[in-house]
């Protein structure tokens, strides 16, 4: 397996990511904000949600880059469709099952089920992050696809 | 579930001998049960006449409030002959109790929504019913027929055991009764009651999720649970309060209105109860308005609810984001743009009141004033010790640069009308406010000189601009509109802004003009001149405005005139202590969506500036 090349394309792929999902949001496409939403499991503070958001985004990216990279290696291939395609699957994972289940373990969001005594600032994300915005699925597809496909043009089958 | 004594009294299929409900109840016999995330209107003889799943602006499944007796009912109350001897809340929470005398006994429905679920497993929308006879057996009417949606759709029902369960795709209705009924969706029948057997009936909601059935026994000891946690919440609300109970009814309200998963405020629950009897100003409230949570904020600060005030600043702030530095003037329950509006055929609508809608095109509009509302109500947090996270200053400092550029524009005004966009008065006003309480909070929390020098620049010509087109010295007050004789009641907050100071000629004027030349009928205003507004027909009497006056009676120091003002309009609520968005001047029935969150918001706020006032004097 391509070692260097996964510590090295993993942090490349998920920065890629993040300027996608972030550009999207400046341009007002989706209201998710991954590292807001990750850094608010550890701090309340929006602005340092967001930083520490950020690491653990690009350490989740990581972790994620090695699945990647094994699958490459298992193959014997890598290259951008094939990237894209498993950008694909793995868009389809956070989306349906990833991001439904964080309203279980994340302190600071709300459920469908919250009530009145509920203080949790972040609202559920809703069936493929919906409730963010309508465009939130395509967003997250175009940002996983980038995502793929770069693993599977930077990475190496040794 | 065992048969009863109560099986053996069921009549079977009475649908041909069930008593028709002849009367269209007024809109203040509605009492509501909520749970923060839908409610249900109930009527004075027991019937659930509105009822969307399983969020407020979901498809109604209990619809004969607007579309007719075909759109569904969920009634529990005397079969014969009765007299309604008593309705009210159980004090500091959202259960409700109504009474019934019959010739045979007294029959007393118990009711309400379980609100709080987190954490155990309960259906998402769980309505509780209890009908206990007292006195003697009591014969009582039940009717469940369940329809969804636009065209009334009746469900694919199917009997597991005491339970039936009414399905439409993925949308799922249990109902269940103790002792066991054979309920059959859209065929009434009738029961004995007695003394010794109260009968409970639920409902668990289940869209896009499995059923989660109940023992309706254990329903019932859950819903209590929730009243204690409702009457706890209410404990801490002060006490020194004017009219404490009105209020507390109010706050209640407030937070049943609130959806509780993202925070928005819900304006009303219901869509199309008419702003006039068989009239057309019929609209859609179920939506988020900034405004109302502006407003909400000051509401539940002023009362020592912080957690409320900063939800509602937290959902600003979340739902607008798609939009900024734009205020949006409406929103879905989740922050996305409503949907465009459009009337519902065939449905007959309130008191033949056509057409009934769906949607809200004010959404497209520009309205200055919401901008203020939401920086006010930033101040207050930041006046109230509350510390704006980072990115909440730099909103709302996106949100007072906007004001500065577009405030010379014509806007839509608070009032939506549908007509060409004026230079409101009121909208003037509130986009100083926007740029007044912006200087406020740059001065604790600091903002670049230059963004501070253009917002107290432009602060101070509306100012100048306001004073010479926006008052008319002949009318001795300011108007709806640049150069106009016409009056609106939202200028009415103009002694809560801080442009002019509370004992000027001026202010003072403003007050004493609206309510004489707005005045509807002791103590009701309109809130501009009646048919001012390019519709057909007359609306009734603003209620929010009327709230409004005693607010500014009582910040200008007029407090025994306030005081007598708000305890007339405290007679004026439905038997329940709710309010809709409208009254009829003559009647004084209520009109319009109801119940309605801003008016019970300018309720609170009214009751805390008596407060005020009369601690300052």
């Amino acid at each position: 397996m391509d070692w260097a090349g996964w510590a090295l394309f993993g942090l490349v792929a998920t920065a890629i990511l993040t300027v996608v999902m972030t550009g999207a949001q400046l341009a007002g496409r989706t209201r998710l904000d991954l590292p807001l939403i990750l850094g608010t499991l550890v701090t309340q503070d929006p602005d340092r949600a967001r930083a520490a958001g950020f690491v653990i985004h690009l350490a989740v990216g990581q972790a994620f880059a090695l699945g990647y990279a094994a699958t490459f290696a298992l193959l014997g291939t890598a290259t951008w469709w094939l990237g894209a395609l498993l950008g694909l699957l793995h868009v389809a994972v956070a989306l349906t099952v990833l991001l439904p289940l964080l309203v279980g373990i994340h302190p600071r969001m709300a459920s469908d089920r919250a009530g009145p005594g509920s203080t949790a600032g972040l609202e559920p994300p809703g069936l493929l992050g919906l409730n963010y915005g309508t465009q939130t699925p395509t967003v997250a597809i175009v940002a996983h696809l980038a995502y793929g496909a770069a693993l599977g043009l930077l990475l190496r089958v040794r | 579930m065992a048969p009863t004594a109560m099986d053996s009294d069921v009549d079977g299929d009475m649908g041909g001998d069930v008593p028709q409900r002849h009367r269209r109840p007024p809109i203040a016999d509605y009492g509501l049960l909520g749970d923060t995330r839908t409610a249900a209107l109930v009527a004075a003889d027991g019937a659930i006449d509105w009822l969307c799943v399983p969020r407020f602006d979901g498809d109604p499944v209990f619809a004969s409030l607007v579309g007719g007796p075909q759109a569904g009912t969920f009634r529990l109350g005397p079969a014969g002959r009765a007299t309604l001897a008593g309705r009210r809340y159980r004090p500091s929470s959202t259960i409700l109790e109504t009474i019934w005398d019959t010739p045979t006994g007294r029959l007393v429905l118990t009711e309400g929504m379980v609100a709080e679920i987190t954490g155990r497993l309960l259906p998402t929308t769980l309505l509780v019913r209890r009908l206990a006879a007292q006195g003697g057996p009591v014969r009582a009417i039940v009717d469940f027929d369940p329809r969804l949606g636009r065209q009334h759709r009746p469900p694919r029902v199917q009997h597991h055991g005491p339970t039936v369960v009414c399905q439409w795709g993925p949308l799922a209705i249990a109902a269940h009764a103790a002792p066991a009924l054979p309920l059959e969706p859209g065929r009434p029948f009738r029961i004995t009651v007695t003394p010794d057997q109260p009968l409970t009936v639920i409902l668990a909601v289940a869209d896009r999720e499995p059923l989660v059935h109940l023992d309706p026994d254990t329903a019932w000891a859950v819903l209590l649970d929730d009243q204690r946690r409702w009457q706890a919440w209410c404990k801490s609300v002060d006490g020194d309060l004017p009219h404490r109970d009105a209020v507390v009814r109010s706050l209640l309200t407030l937070r049943l209105l609130t959806y509780a998963p993202s925070g928005a405020p819900v304006a009303a629950p219901t869509t199309s109860l008419p702003e006039q009897l068989g009239g057309v100003r019929n609209w859609d409230y179920r939506f988020a308005w900034p405004r109302d949570a502006s407003i909400g904020i000051g509401a539940f600060l002023g009362v020592g609810k912080t957690d409320e005030a900063r939800q509602f600043m937290a959902w600003l702030l979340h739902a607008t984001r798609l939009d900024r530095p734009r205020l949006p003037v409406l929103l879905t329950l989740h922050g996305k743009h409503p949907p465009p509006e459009q009337a519902l055929e065939g449905w007959p609508g309130y008191a033949a009141s056509r057409p009934v809608r769906v949607g809200n095109d004010a959404a497209d509009q520009h309205q200055l004033d919401g901008y203020g509302w939401v920086l006010d109500a930033g101040w207050l947090l930041t006046r109230a010790g509350q510390r704006l996270y980072p990115e909440t200053w730099r909103t709302l400092r996106g949100f007072a640069d906007r004001v500065a550029e577009r405030w010379r524009a014509p806007d839509g005004g608070i009032w939506e009308l549908r007509g060409d966009p004026a230079h409101h008065v009121h909208s003037k006003l509130m986009a100083w406010l926007a740029l007044d309480r912006a200087l406020r909070i740059a001065a604790q929390r600091g903002a670049p000189r230059p963004q501070r020098r253009h917002w107290k620049a432009q602060r101070d010509a509306i100012a100048a601009q306001v004073a010479d087109r926006g008052f008319n010295p002949a009318k001795a007050s300011y108007t709806r509109v640049y150069d106009s004789d016409d009056l609106d009641a939202a200028v009415l907050v103009l002694p809560l802004l801080g442009i002019e100071p509370l004992d000027s000629p001026r202010v003072r004027g403003t007050i004493d003009a609206i309510s004489h030349q707005l005045s509807a009928s002791w103590p009701l205003l309109y809130r501009y001149p009646p048919g001012h507004d390019g519709l057909p027909g007359i609306e009734g009497a603003f209620l929010p405005c009327a709230f409004w006056l005693v607010q500014a009676l009582a910040k200008t120091g007029r407090y025994a005139e306030a005081t007598e003002r708000f305890t007339a309009l405290l007679a004026l609520a439905s038997p329940l202590g709710l309010y809709a968005e409208e009254m009829d001047p003559t009647t004084f029935h209520h009109l319009g969506n109801y119940p309605q969150a801003l008016t019970h918001a300018t309720l609170v706020q009214a009751a805390l500036a008596l407060k005020d006032t009369r601690l300052a004097t």
